[in-house]
């Protein structure tokens, strides 16, 4: 069997515009990327938008006669799609009205219709797609600040090196972004002390808190299996190796938050509520003498979840106070996640099949990182980048990466309420008849 | 001590750094090893020095290596909310000490008597008396957990710490000083901002006979003080416990009288006794008050004397760091035994022995202790840590 040969770069690139290659060696596989934006909007997310805006002209006019918060409150949440209907509209008015001067008897009147249809047309498609991402529901812990944990697939020293690659990615990434950002843990694994080829060490776990609000919207689609394909440092016979490293993002909750938010932890129906008699806390101490018999800097802590389980340890800071407020805070981001997940499943279940293929869950393997070839696939999106260390560096290229992910969740966000949307008006159609 | 593997070391150079085997012997384990290290190269990173970092983090190690405590050599240890400051010559606050003294706060925060009547100009006070304070620790935590409440409450906060040791006092006041700058407990009066909080500590023998009659008459000012908390972490280890229990880093390098009563304390405490009793039996005195209690062991000398001081100052609750559950027993036998006026202030049913965390409670820790017919009740879990009592009226 024919395996693919190394070729070149710059004579791949010489070699493109000569021929057009045959439809089976384009790359097809494991992208199940963006398709192509239809032009307008589907008739029936522009029917769930008309309804939107008629409420909004029906709340907007009960503001006026007397104010009353919660109502300001949905006004100004569905404000985005009645003025996005607007444009939308007015842009449609245009096109019609366009199209009635193309067959006008004036020859120059016609031409110039001509001329400004295309842009017309284009505008359209635009405003149809602001429209639908005005839809698409707002992620509950968008707003908020992240935690980017880092841990190392099953395997050897390699995927260690390679998690430590990641770790200083996003953090060159978040650094030349200017967000602030706090190293919550980096731990090394104390198996060996050998080091990566650049100097990695043996990453065991890293939480990298990433302090900007808006910053869980940013990272969102980072979540998942990072591979890496590449001759490791300890490799003798120069053997390709693939390991995988699992980065979670988990929204982290800012410190003063106000009551009645999602991320309010003293509100039992907050996603971040823990009930503190769920949870085991214990400080590593060995038992025996203590008090003023030894002196020993013991500031371990230890938190258990009973019910699900989840363990946090932390022992970063010399101060118990400070360890227990970490620990106490990355185990409620850890819950928090593992609720939403649990609620997603059940939505995901509930709806059609069609929308569960693109799910993220931990399991799914979204991007490779591969060093012979210097490129960098986002399967999702199905982008490529060829300048990985750029990408390590977390430079121009990482972030063209991460908006052609962030693209890709936004049209499924829209395919998600385009099937919703449809469910909903077949239903009705049924319990009319 | 157990000798350390030389494959030990081989290791902490290969992970770790080859100062890692310096410390480690001090350290005895890997990971604490990788702890200390990186605190130390944290704190050289937050302090600036004209001295070169490399240099530094060398010379701590060597002083590490040689069994200092890392609390010494960076000079401070975090201590809840605070930051203490710590130098040879003063005891080192220890994490069980942050653990009882977390819960004392948490109880007065819950009994805290709600805010008077605006209209009334007397305000209400809350006084907490230190005994053998060291560092200030105990005193300058309960103050930053208690003045914000405190304050908005309108009660007036008054904490002293009392020391024996002109190092300690001096280094207490400069924890006040050094907690003030960091922002870590509010300021007491200032023209700015008016304060009825405050916080003071001051050199005193607690053994001196006139003790009390200068811890009452210091206040000529207001009317008698009532004091609300009598909290203290007093020397408590016998002189053969001195020998064989403690670290070894405890015994070369931390202040022997805070760990240890002197033996002149116990015959204070028995000269004490002769004095006012005409026999060195404690039962046949004529008047309660009169009467001192007697222990029999040197490492008890501290409670007996703090117990008699309990009797003339009646403070509402009571809290003494013990070294042991049998100790503890003893403290709480003491109580007992005082003759009928201390066991009428503090009833028994009343008392608790706390343990190393007395805030989380294990199921297979036993619950109820037996002390010469009495149950006590045992709270948290661990080592039996510290005595509570509290007066029969509150």
């Amino acid at each position: 069997m024919l395996t693919a040969p190394w070729v070149c770069r710059s004579c791949v690139r010489s070699l493109r515009s000569l021929w057009i290659p045959h439809p089976r060696l384009l790359r097809r596989a494991s992208t199940n990327g963006a398709t192509d934006p239809t032009p307008g909007i589907s008739p029936s997310l522009l029917e769930r938008a008309r309804k939107i805006a008629a409420e909004h002209g029906q709340l907007s006019v009960s503001l006026e006669a007397n104010f009353d918060p919660k109502t300001a409150k949905r006004a100004g949440e569905i404000s985005r799609v009645a003025a996005a209907l607007r444009e939308f509209e007015q842009a449609r008015t245009g096109l019609g009205e366009l199209q009635t001067l193309l067959t006008s008897d004036d020859a120059e009147m016609r031409e110039l219709a001509q001329d400004d249809l295309e842009a017309t047309k284009a505008q359209l498609a635009d405003l149809g797609h602001n429209l639908s991402v005005a839809l698409s529901p707002k992620h509950p812990f968008a707003d908020m600040p992240c935690l980017i944990e880092i841990h190392p697939g099953p395997g050897g020293t390699e995927g260690r090196f390679f998690a430590d690659t990641v770790f200083h990615m996003y953090q060159a990434y978040c650094a030349n972004k200017g967000y602030r950002t706090r190293v919550v843990q980096y731990e090394a694994s104390d198996s060996d002390g050998q080091k990566g080829s650049e100097g990695e060490i043996a990453l065991q776990e890293a939480v990298l808190e990433v302090q900007e609000p808006g910053a869980y919207a940013a990272f969102r689609g980072e979540a998942g299996m990072h591979r890496v394909q590449r001759v490791p440092a300890t490799e003798k016979s120069g053997r390709t190796h693939t390991s995988a490293v699992a980065v979670w993002v988990l929204p982290s909750f800012p410190e003063n938050s106000g009551p009645g938010t999602a991320s309010d932890v003293e509100n039992p129906d907050s996603d971040f509520y823990i009930d503190p008699t769920e949870v085991r806390t214990e400080t590593m101490r060995a038992r025996g003498a203590g008090g003023q018999h030894v002196n020993k800097t013991e500031s371990a802590i230890r938190l258990t979840h009973m019910p699900t389980g989840t363990t946090v340890s932390m022992q970063d800071s010399r101060s118990q106070a400070s360890n227990r407020v970490s620990a106490w805070r990355i185990l409620r981001s850890r819950i928090a996640a593992q609720k939403r997940e649990a609620r997603e499943e059940l939505t995901r279940s509930m709806r059609s099949s069609v929308l569960s293929q693109s799910q993220i869950t931990r399991g799914d393997k979204i991007r490779t990182y591969n060093y012979q070839q210097d490129r960098c696939t986002d399967h999702r999106s199905g982008m490529d980048v060829h300048n990985l260390p750029d990408v390590l560096a977390g430079g121009g290229s990482l972030n063209k990466i991460m908006d052609s992910v962030q693209t890709w969740l936004l049209d499924r966000d829209i395919q998600n309420v385009i099937a919703e949307e449809e469910a909903t008006s077949a239903s009705d159609k049924k319990g009319g008849k | 001590m157990p000798r350390l593997r030389p494959a030990l070391f081989w290791r902490a150079r290969r992970t770790i750094s080859p100062l890692a085997t310096l410390i480690l012997p001090a350290c005895r384990d890997l990971a604490s090893a990788a702890n200390e290290l990186r605190w130390m190269r944290e704190h050289i990173a937050a302090t600036p020095s004209p001295m070169p970092s490399k240099m530094r983090l060398w010379f701590m190690c060597d002083q590490r290596a040689k069994g200092k405590p890392l609390q010494y050599v960076l000079g401070s240890q975090p201590f809840g909310h605070v930051d203490i400051k710590c130098r040879p010559g003063v005891l080192i606050p220890r994490p069980e000490t942050e653990a009882y003294t977390n819960e004392m706060a948490r109880l007065l925060l819950s009994t805290l008597p709600p805010q008077p009547s605006s209209d009334s100009p007397q305000l209400t006070s809350l006084n907490i008396l230190d005994l053998c304070s060291g560092t200030g620790c105990i005193a300058l935590e309960l103050y930053a957990q208690l003045q914000p409440a405190a304050q908005s409450a309108g009660h007036a906060l008054s904490v002293l710490g009392i020391d024996v040791s002109r190092q300690a006092v001096q280094l207490a006041r400069e924890n006040v000083a050094h907690n003030t700058q960091l922002n870590l407990i509010p300021g007491t009066t200032t023209a700015t901002s008016p304060n009825n909080a405050d916080i003071r500590f001051e050199q005193a023998d607690i053994f001196a006979p006139d003790f009390e009659e200068r811890l009452v008459s210091n206040n000529q000012s207001q009317t008698p003080k009532s004091w609300d908390v009598l909290i203290s972490n007093p020397p408590y280890i016998s002189s053969r416990g001195f020998a064989r229990d403690t670290a070894r880093s405890v015994r070369n390098h931390e202040p022997r009288l805070a760990l240890t009563p002197l033996p002149s304390h116990k015959t204070t405490t028995a000269a004490a006794a002769a004095t006012t009793t005409t026999t060195t039996t404690t039962t046949t005195t004529t008047e309660s008050q009169q009467q001192t209690i007697f222990s029999s062991r040197l490492e008890d000398a501290f409670y007996a004397r703090i117990l008699a001081l309990c009797r003339r100052l009646r403070p509402k609750r009571v809290l003494l760091e013990v070294g042991s559950m049998q100790q503890a027993a003893r403290v709480v036998d003491m109580v007992a035994g005082g003759g009928p006026g201390l066991a009428e202030l503090y009833p028994l049913q009343r008392a608790e022995i706390w343990r190393d965390d007395p805030r989380h409670d294990r199921p297979d820790d036993c619950r109820q202790k037996s002390v010469g017919g009495h149950e006590i009740r045992v709270r948290g879990f661990g080592e039996g840590r510290s005595v509570y009592l509290c007066r029969a009226d509150v």
